[in-house]
């Protein structure tokens, strides 16, 4: 029992570890979509604006969570390296300067999937355990 | 030398031009390239103004479309599904930057856009129209603080009392802050009107709800497209360009500022380089100055030197000119020029001046006899002596030769003047030591006082000289004034030393006989010859005239020889043309009795006139004799040797020793004239005159007296047995025709027979 207990400590533990890390953040796009790998600069300069194409040439609609929800703070922070506060004042410049604007905002991770699952163009970042058939994760260089 | 200004001046001067020139061209440098930087920062916060300007207007009235659109979607439906709807369909601005509200009349928020977290946080006071503005200040953090946008649901009348609000960070509004362009000390600011910041950010600082006073922000401002002015921020005491503008349409004024301290540093920085550059270059310039201003002292120094040594030179130059290089005293030409000034002061104050010329005694002997060296030395040895013996204020120079004179000004007293001339002449009677050897020189002075005795230069240099001449036949060693008798004297002398040089050629010379008689028979035995000169002017002239000084120029010589060649051709005339054969005296004057040529003159006078020796009879002096006896007796043994006789003539006036006489090969002894003419009256005179002819015929000599007058005499002479005599009573001196006539009636039966 007692080691029964603590496997289940253990994987509740690893669990949660890995849910404040990354495990729940990976980036996706709909399943029809072409596009299977992108580096980080480029994943940088769609979610800041920067372009709004892939590096093939197709459009691309950035996607986010809601701010400051665990998945958007993890993504900005892992993919990025940006606090919520540097991408709400990068935002906050583009927008009034007239030079952008911020993407479309999602309520929790199943908006998320059916959202991207529906466009073609979209891209979005979401818990891996809502990854399904429709959805392709995008390798991360 | 100095046409233009000295060299260190100049190269000053250009230093001080080369410094103003590259100091005055890098400050209108510094000062334009300020002015640009001055221009292009106004210019730049004017543009910038423009660009904040539009960039919050389309804000604002995004804001304002915002607040009108969610109104006018106001239905029966909850407010919430309304705004969720809106959101839905993309039509508010990104939920990320900016939240729409709802509020009741009371202010209670009744649906947002970031659900119902958010309090009631706001009063909007009712009543008021179009768009209100509020700051919703968090005084913890100004990142925190909103803006909030209201308008009132009412407006139309057709709503629910209530409010729709947009509330956006305020850090918004200055996120167009560029780092690049606005640097660290720019700024970005919304005023209200309520005289607050709504927001400022300069750098990364974002402040929000401090008091300002508005009116005195806008005060002043430019319009649109003016350079904006440089003023002092009163809130943080920052000097900007900056411009502050009200909205048209909104209670909000913008306000953007650059820096001066910041837009000015580039100009600053090339300012530096531009003092930096004028500093090198000027110490280049003062360098190269400086060496050249070195090297030109340095040229010039040189030239100074070479100028110093042709002055030096010059200087010698003259005072070898102007000085004798052997006693370094003054030389004729100085003292010419020391003796006009001194008579042109003299004449100028009316003061006295004497002039002492000197010659020194026997000098030409010391030069002969011991060599110019010596003779040099004893020159410079005088003229120390000389300069010694007189004062510091005479002048001593040397004429050249061993002529000296000394110029003393303002004496004329006779006894000052002897007292010098008594110190000089012992000064120099002092015994010398030369080559080892001492002897004694002495020095003859004559002196000419100014103006007794002469007015100019000249004149009185020629009387010191006559003066001087004068004290030579004085005896030597001794000091003559000069007067005006020796001025006749000197003229006489000098005239007659003149024409004696061309008596000769001019054939003025001649010669007289008187006989001789044999006291015994009473017949002519002889003549003598005697010198006379017939002065074209002068007429006759007695040899005691110009013997003295035919011997002291040296003429005696040549006209010696004339004499003895013309007497023995005479004596040979007058055997030829029948007269008996009688002798001829001829005198030798000491000089030519000295002379070497003497024996070869006589010699070739016996040859060319075929006389016999015999018939010659030389005629001598004591004091001839005396000078130098060895010589002397040398000499009258050649002469006896070639057979020509001699005799002693002027006996008795030499007080010679008698017993001297030996010595001396002679043959005839003739008695003084001067003690004949007062045998009858003197006795001493008659004792003499016994002795010397007992003396005569003692010593086997024929004894002549010479200058018998009368009678008496001749009857006194014949009782005491003297041979022969001689004289005016018997016959006067003739010349040649004459005598030969006389001849004719002394021999005449003879002759004719």
């Amino acid at each position: 029992m007692p080691s029964r207990l603590t496997k289940i400590g253990c994987i509740l533990l690893v669990g949660l570890a890995s849910s404040l890390a990354l495990a729940d953040a990976v980036v996706v796009v709909s399943a029809q979509s072409p596009v299977s790998t992108l580096t980080r600069s480029e994943l940088a300069d769609i979610y800041l604006g920067r372009t709004n194409r892939f590096h093939g040439g197709q459009p691309a609609m950035p996607v986010d969570q809601r701010e400051n929800s665990p998945a958007y703070v993890a993504f900005y922070r892992n993919y990025l390296g940006q606090t919520p506060a540097q991408i709400k004042m990068h935002w906050s410049r583009l927008i009034f300067t007239g030079r952008g604007q911020p993407p479309r905002s999602l309520a929790d991770h199943q908006a998320m999937a059916d959202f991207v699952a529906g466009q073609a163009t979209a891209i979005g970042y979401l818990d891996d355990a809502y990854v399904d058939e429709r959805l392709r994760v995008v390798a991360i260089d | 030398m100095h046409r233009l200004v000295e060299p260190g001046t100049l190269f000053m001067g250009l230093a001080l031009l080369a410094l103003a020139a590259i100091w005055l061209v890098t400050w209108n440098l510094a000062a334009r390239e300020q002015s640009a930087a001055d221009r292009r920062a106004a210019v730049l916060a004017a543009d910038m103004a423009g660009t904040y300007e539009a960039q919050v207007v389309r804000a604002l009235r995004e804001i304002d479309t915002t607040l009108k659109l969610v109104r006018y979607s106001l239905d029966e439906r909850p407010p919430q599904v309304v705004l969720d709807e809106l959101s839905q369909q993309d039509m508010l601005p990104p939920a990320l930057l900016f939240e729409v509200r709802l509020s009741d009349a009371e202010g209670n928020v009744i649906a947002s856009t970031h659900g119902p977290s958010h309090t009631n946080d706001t009063t909007p006071v009712a009543g008021q129209e179009g768009l209100r503005v509020e700051l919703h200040h968090q005084a913890t953090s100004a990142q925190d603080s909103r803006l909030a946008f209201h308008r009132s649901l009412s407006e139309n009348g057709q709503q629910a009392p209530g409010w729709v609000s947009v509330l956006v960070s305020a850090e918004y509004f200055v996120s167009g802050y560029e780092p690049d362009t606005l640097e660290k000390q720019g700024v970005l600011a919304l005023a209200g009107e309520e005289g607050i910041f709504l927001v400022r950010r300069t750098g990364e600082t974002v402040h929000t709800g401090e008091q300002i006073d508005y009116a005195h922000l806008l005060e002043g401002n430019s319009g649109l497209e003016q350079p904006a002015r440089v003023s002092i921020s009163e809130w943080d005491g920052v000097p900007r360009y900056l411009v502050a503008r009200p909205l048209f349409e909104f209670p909000i004024a913008i306000v953007v500022g650059l820096s001066q301290n910041e837009q000015m540093a580039a100009a600053a920085e090339l300012r530096h380089t531009y003092y930096w550059r004028a500093m090198l270059v000027s110490c280049v310039a003062l360098a190269v100055l400086t060496l050249l201003g070195r090297l030109s002292w340095k040229l010039r120094r040189a030239q100074t030197k070479v100028l110093e040594e042709r002055l030096d030179h010059a200087r010698r130059a003259e005072y070898l000119a102007f000085h004798d290089n052997l006693t370094g005293l003054p030389n004729r030409a100085y003292f010419s020029r020391l003796l006009t000034k001194g008579m042109q002061h003299a004449r100028r104050y009316d003061k006295p001046l004497t002039l002492l010329f000197l010659d020194l005694d026997r000098f030409k002997a010391i030069n002969d006899s011991l060599g110019h060296d010596t003779g040099d030395e004893l020159l410079r040895e005088v003229s120390q002596r000389l300069g010694r013996a007189v004062r510091e204020s005479d002048t001593v120079a040397r004429l050249g030769g061993d002529e000296f004179v000394i110029l003393l000004p303002e004496i004329t007293e006779p006894n000052q003047i002897n007292q010098v001339a008594d110190k000089i002449l012992a000064s120099v009677s002092t015994p010398f030591t030369l080559v080892g050897q001492e002897f004694r020189i002495t020095v003859s002075i004559g002196i000419a006082r100014y103006p007794a005795d002469g007015e100019d230069e000249q004149t009185l240099i020629k009387h010191a000289d006559v003066a001087m001449y004068h004290a030579k036949e004085e005896g030597k060693n001794n000091a003559q004034y000069y007067s005006e008798q020796l001025k006749t004297d000197s003229l006489e002398r000098l005239a007659l030393e003149s024409s004696l040089r061309k008596a000769l050629e001019r054939q003025e010379l001649l010669l007289y006989y008187q006989s001789k008689l044999d006291m015994a028979s009473g017949r002519v035995i002889g003549m003598e010859a005697l010198l006379r000169w017939q002065h074209p002017e002068l007429g006759p002239i007695l040899p005691k005239q110009f013997i003295p000084l035919a011997e002291e120029n040296g003429l005696i010589v040549p006209i010696g020889r004339w004499v003895i060649y013309t007497a023995c051709r005479q004596n040979v005339a007058w055997q030829k043309a029948g007269f008996p054969a009688l002798s001829m005296a001829v005198n030798l004057s000491a000089r030519q009795f000295l002379d070497d040529g003497l024996l070869r003159d006589i010699k070739g006078a016996l040859q060319a006139s075929g006389m016999a020796p015999e018939l010659l009879e030389v005629e001598i002096t004591e004091s001839m004799m005396m000078q130098d006896m060895p010589k002397a007796v040398r000499v009258l043994q050649e002469l006896r040797g070639i057979g020509v006789r001699i005799a002693i003539d002027d006996f008795g006036t030499g007080y010679s020793s008698l017993s001297k006489l030996q010595a001396f090969p002679l043959d005839t002894i003739k008695i003084d004239g001067s003690f004949i003419h007062d045998l009858l009256d003197n006795a001493g005179d008659r004792s003499l005159t016994e002795a010397i002819i007992d003396l005569g015929k003692n010593l086997g000599l024929t004894v002549v007296a010479e200058g018998v007058e009368s009678a008496a005499h001749v009857e006194y002479l014949r009782r005491h047995a003297c041979d022969q005599i001689q004289g005016f009573y018997m016959h006067e001196p003739q010349p040649a025709e004459e005598a030969a006539l006389s001849m004719k009636k002394w021999f005449g039966s003879e002759s004719t027979s």
